[in-house]
């Protein structure tokens, strides 16, 4: 038997497989003592009493492409933050902490002028469908009422 | 013993997730064997005592790269219909001689190539107890400010890069832009 | 270095005697079989407990949003109508099943399954004591961080695969408001790990102290807008009000769970309900001082020298207190997530991401490198101790 101790991870093995254990369990038991009378109405999708038209899965919008485009870039950058970020004390102990607090700094300000450059060119916005530009809503304001 | 039951269950998990991804033909199905396979190899990592390698694998790619992916999947229509609005097929065509013939013969050349290059390290490194289990995250994360403290810098250039051309490409056409 | 509940009972004689014992009997080392017997009973007491933690959960919702509405609540079932959840439970698994015929059925099972692993499997790293932790992980935040993110594609699933409009808008909603989310917490708590030195949850937790002003909420005014951040961060993830929009009633119809009856609602309720008690554990984990207990009573050392107890049964009654000290804290923040939901008025989808980006995302980086200047600038000491420095300073030149 090999020395590694990797009876760390049991726990989670446990854990997730009882999670799975519940669910499955759950429904199996269900299925003896729950009714069981389908019918077409039941099992159509709920549309507030409307006859659903069409299939939910359609063409969605970009918008939510976007915003989970950036959070990757952004998680990427916390996974490489994460270990320089736990050994920062230590090296702050044996007084080498500045070169780690540049380095980080750094990396920090690289992130920053992505943040920077996504807010000016309006992609951190929601996406409207309709939407009126400053100086519409400038024109707007002018127009007296008659 | 647990280590082969972690060994046992991450192995299989990648190998069922990773053959269902390529043998289902509905795409949101195919994402979520996805999930499952890398799943399993944040447990491979795990087994390896590369602790911090298995919580990055599970943070980016089964949090974000995967939802990503079904997101991708979204823009295009979901699975809904084997057409798209032009008529044109959406899943392309599987399984003729012409496929067959190319996917094999680079299949082959890959496992040829990738045995030559584990052939190597195994002849070099006998087969042996794994090392004791310890953090792997201080070690990480000294290396990333000393000796590779230049990698680490440019890799966040290099993610600058990445988002802003994600921001560009993905910029939906505004109204009044030109 | 990587303690575990069982690393805790093998300093106890008893535990090797056992072993030994079992050992001999079995005629193998019964180490690993002691080791996985230990784990599954810690686990399935955990999974009980938060169980039972989800479904007093769904009750104490509904009593205080009663209370705060001056409406009765449930008051039925048991007294006070304590016992309601069970019957709540009951009904589900009586309910029927009902599969939308166009439904992606394989989907449709896995996406409760999915939520409902992806918050067991965080509840192992969640330091109830010293003692009393499943798996104290080297990498336990961030391990937790992507544990939890299962939950996200578990509600996008949910959402896709019932075909159904309603759900489909909650689906997605609820995955980019989850990811997004993600940001600012994951920041505001790399502020935390640079100024504790680790990732595992004993770290932070043994960075801090029993008294408040030796919490890190307290350490610092980065930290103290910091735990802020977190917190509504840690709101949006978990989908609650005022962030419920990916099950938002008045618009939505119920979100992601639309078409969801039964117990497959049951789990998602109860994966939610789960999940804020982690949320909030995370929190006082990382800023409001976790299971520490004023004046060494949680190590058991003052017990030991004041009442000269023998040291097992102090170390014992300190878990206790540890235990005690955790869950209270917990169940504090939990009281106050509810009391937030029946406060707010629900945001608007596009203010939710410009509160996310342009707000918290922004204030969390400042955090992190103010957290990393003070780490550098004051060698780590908090801003009590800064003062108490500069008094005895002062003291000092006068005389």
């Amino acid at each position: 038997m090999s020395s590694p101790n990797l009876d760390v991870y049991m726990p989670i093995i446990i854990l997730m497989a009882i999670g799975v254990i519940a669910v499955v369990g759950a429904l199996l038991v269900g299925k003896l003592i729950r009714p069981h009378n389908p019918n077409a109405l039941k099992e159509s999708p709920y549309e507030c009493g409307e006859e659903p038209i069409g299939s939910a899965w359609s063409n969605f919008n970009v918008r939510f492409y976007v915003v989970s485009l950036i959070f990757i870039i952004f998680d990427v950058e916390g996974a490489l933050m994460f270990p320089v970020a736990a050994v920062f004390r230590r090296f702050n102990e044996i007084g080498e902490g500045g070169v780690l607090l540049g380095s980080l700094l750094l990396f920090i300000l690289v992130l920053v002028l992505g943040i920077v450059y996504c807010w000016k060119k309006g992609d951190l916005d929601w996406v409207k469908s309709f939407q009126l530009s400053d100086e519409q809503i400038k024109q707007l304001n002018n127009v007296k009422e008659s | 013993m647990f280590d082969n039951i972690l060994f046992l269950l991450s192995a299989s998990l990648t190998v069922v997730g990773a053959f269902s991804v390529v043998l289902t033909k509905n795409l949101m199905h195919s994402c979520v064997y996805l999930l499952a396979a890398l799943f399993g190899m944040a447990g491979l990592y795990a087994t390896l005592g590369a602790d911090f390698l298995a919580a990055t694998q599970l943070v980016v790619y089964v949090g974000g790269v995967v939802i990503l992916m079904l997101f991708a999947v979204m823009l295009t229509g979901g699975d809904q219909d084997k057409e798209n609005k032009f008529g044109i097929t959406k899943v392309p065509a599987m399984g003729n001689t012409k496929t067959f013939i190319a996917g094999g013969i680079s299949a082959l050349v890959i496992a040829l190539v990738i045995l030559r290059l584990v052939a190597n390290i195994a002849k070099q490194n006998p087969q042996g107890d794994l090392p004791n289990y310890m953090s792997t995250v201080v070690e990480i994360g000294t290396k990333l400010v000393t000796d590779h403290v230049l990698a680490f810098e440019i890799s966040s250039v290099l993610l600058l890069g990445a988002l802003v051309g994600a921001a560009v490409i993905a910029r939906p056409a505004r109204g009044d832009d030109q | 270095m990587n303690s575990t509940i069982v690393s805790y009972l093998s300093q106890f004689d008893g535990h090797k005697k056992f072993i030994a014992f079992l050992s001999e009997v079995l005629g193998f080392d019964a180490t690993a079989l002691i080791a996985f017997l230990v784990f599954l009973i810690a686990s399935i007491v955990v999974v009980k407990v938060m169980a039972l933690v989800g479904g007093m959960g769904t009750y104490a919702e509904r009593k205080i949003s009663a209370d705060i509405q001056m409406r009765q609540g449930p008051n039925r079932v048991g007294p006070f109508g304590l016992l309601q959840f069970l019957a709540d439970g009951v009904k589900m698994i009586m309910k029927e099943d009902v599969l939308p015929k166009n439904a992606d059925k394989l989907l449709f099972t896995i996406a409760p399954l999915m939520a409902l692993v992806g918050v067991f499997g965080s509840l192992a790293v969640v330091p109830f004591s010293s003692g009393f932790i499943l798996t104290d992980l080297n990498v336990g935040v961030f391990y937790l961080i992507g544990v939890s993110s299962l939950v996200g594609v578990a509600i996008f699933l949910g959402g896709y695969s019932s075909n159904s409009k309603w759900s489909m808008l909650g689906g997605m909603r609820g995955a980019s408001q989850i990811i997004s989310y993600e940001v600012p917490v994951t920041l505001s708590i790399l502020a935390i790990v640079i100024l504790a030195g680790g990732l595992s949850f004993s770290t932070l937790v043994n960075a801090q102290g029993g008294l408040p002003h030796q919490w890190y909420v307290l350490h610092n005014p980065f930290t103290f807008i910091g735990f802020f951040v977190f917190f509504i961060g840690a709101l949006a993830e978990t989908n609650r009000a005022p962030f419920d929009l990916p099950e938002a009633e008045s618009e939505l119809v119920s979100g992601y769970h639309t078409e969801y009856t039964g117990m497959r609602f049951g789990f998602f309720a109860l994966a939610e309900y789960i999940e804020v008690f982690v949320v909030c554990g995370v929190a006082v984990a990382a800023f409001l001082g976790g299971y520490k207990v004023p004046f060494d009573l949680g190590t058991g050392d003052f017990l030991v020298n004041t009442l000269h107890l023998p040291p097992i049964i102090g170390k014992n009654i300190g878990q206790f207190l540890q235990i005690g000290s955790f869950v209270t804290k917990t169940l504090l923040l939990y009281y106050v997530v509810i009391w937030i939901r029946w406060t707010f008025p629900r945001l608007r989808v596009d203010h939710l991401m410009t509160l996310c980006w342009k707000y918290l995302t922004p204030i969390a980086l400042f955090n992190l490198v103010g957290c990393a200047v003070w780490l550098y600038a004051f060698d780590g000491h908090s801003i009590w101790e800064l003062f108490s420095q500069m008094t005895a300073g002062s003291h000092g030149g006068g005389h």
